[in-house]
């Protein structure tokens, strides 16, 4: 056995520095997923109409997994991610998870309008006031939370997501 | 051994400039300028925002005529900021408080929504409008897990026309890193009718 030469003792002690400081990191199209909660934090209660007028109280949901986004038809990475927030939503429904989407400070009419453009089956809530957004720990729009069967915020999202990408539905699926 | 004590010295110390870089350019649609800056986990833009546009924005919102003007003309721009670190990777947090607007020897802060709100309630502007203005703008703070983002506009306070330098400042595993883009320009608004 030769002994390392003070080059080579050099190099892998750089390899070594660099694996210890810079771990090997996923592949770049799974960064977009979801951001766990480890602290899970009660998620605050809310009663919302929808444009068919139907309250909707998040406590009603209990035991099943609810994905909460608050949104607006004015934001633009609000208005990209809801075709896919449709198309999560007619996988997810199925099984039996819900999605609520929270429209901020605009009317029924604004909506309406939008959903010509956006169609959409999932509920959207009104929250005119902006009283439930502000109880909830959302600074900008987009922002999405997922909330587990005990009632607890999960997993957030800032800014838009595919909401139908296959790794991201699987995360909402180990939830149930 | 001590090229190694060097190596690691240099590879723990905090770096306060971060390795970006800024770059500039027109949306070949609109002709309006933008700038973008890029490092490792960062990415900012500011895209220019007609005074004109902005006024419309917020007068179909609710705004009357002198507030929506107001906003308009004090140097707006679409701005978006993301954490482009790989899943995994750091966390990104800013507040706009830290960020400085240098224009000749001036420096000053941007003008957050923290400091738009009052004025808005003063000039009794309504509930609606003043939601669709909240949610409309930046963040003033926020912490990105990778991949977040957000889109909204951005005010820095200055006259239509106006050059600045903005200082972006961002903090990541606890290190307080910054960067400056050079030479932004303010859009120039459109001579407005007299009734």
């Amino acid at each position: 056995m030769s002994i390392p030469t003070m080059r080579q003792q050099l190099s892998a002690t750089l390899l070594l520095l660099c694996s210890l400081l810079f771990p090997p990191v996923q592949a770049a199209g799974t960064s977009q997923l979801l951001q766990a909660l480890p602290e899970r934090p009660k998620a605050g209660d809310f009663q919302l109409t929808d444009l068919d007028g139907t309250e909707h109280r998040l406590s009603s949901y209990r035991g099943r997994v609810v994905i909460v986004n608050f949104w607006a038809t004015w934001c633009p990475p609000c208005r990209e991610e809801m075709p896919s927030m449709q198309r999560a939503w007619e996988l997810l429904e199925p099984e039996g998870v819900v999605m609520l989407a929270i429209n901020i400070g605009e009317d029924e009419d604004t909506i309406f309008q939008f959903t010509a453009n956006f169609p959409v089956e999932f509920p959207l809530l009104l929250d005119q006031d902006s009283a439930t957004i502000q109880s909830w720990p959302v600074r900008g729009l987009p922002t999405t939370y997922v909330v587990d069967p005990q009632g607890r915020l999960v997993y957030r999202a800032i800014g838009g997501r595919a909401w139908d990408d296959p790794a991201l539905l699987d995360m909402v699926r180990a939830l149930k | 051994m001590h090229i190694i004590t060097l190596l690691l010295s240099s590879l723990f110390i905090p770096t306060a400039i971060a390795a970006g870089s800024a770059t500039t350019g027109s949306d070949p649609g609109t002709g309006l300028a933008f700038w973008r800056y890029e490092a490792e986990g960062i990415l900012f833009e500011l895209n220019q925002r007609l005074p004109d546009q902005t006024r419309a924005f917020f007068q179909a919102r609710g705004f009357d005529t002198d507030a929506a003007n107001q906003f308009a003309t004090s140097c707006v721009f679409q701005s978006r900021l993301l954490n482009t670190a790989v899943a995994g990777g750091a966390s990104l947090q800013f507040n706009l408080n830290e960020w400085r607007v240098i224009s000749g020897n001036k420096s000053s802060s941007m003008a957050t929504t923290d400091d738009w709100m009052p004025r808005w309630k003063k000039q009794s502007i309504g509930q609606a409008a003043r939601i669709a203005f909240k949610w409309s703008l930046l963040p003033t703070e926020q912490t990105y897990a990778p991949g977040d983002y957000n889109w909204g506009m951005t005010s820095y306070d200055q006259p239509p026309g106006t050059r600045f330098n903005l200082t972006l400042v961002w903090h990541r595993e606890g290190r307080r890193e910054s960067a400056t883009i050079r030479n932004i320009e303010c859009p120039a608004d459109s001579p407005q009718e007299t009734p």
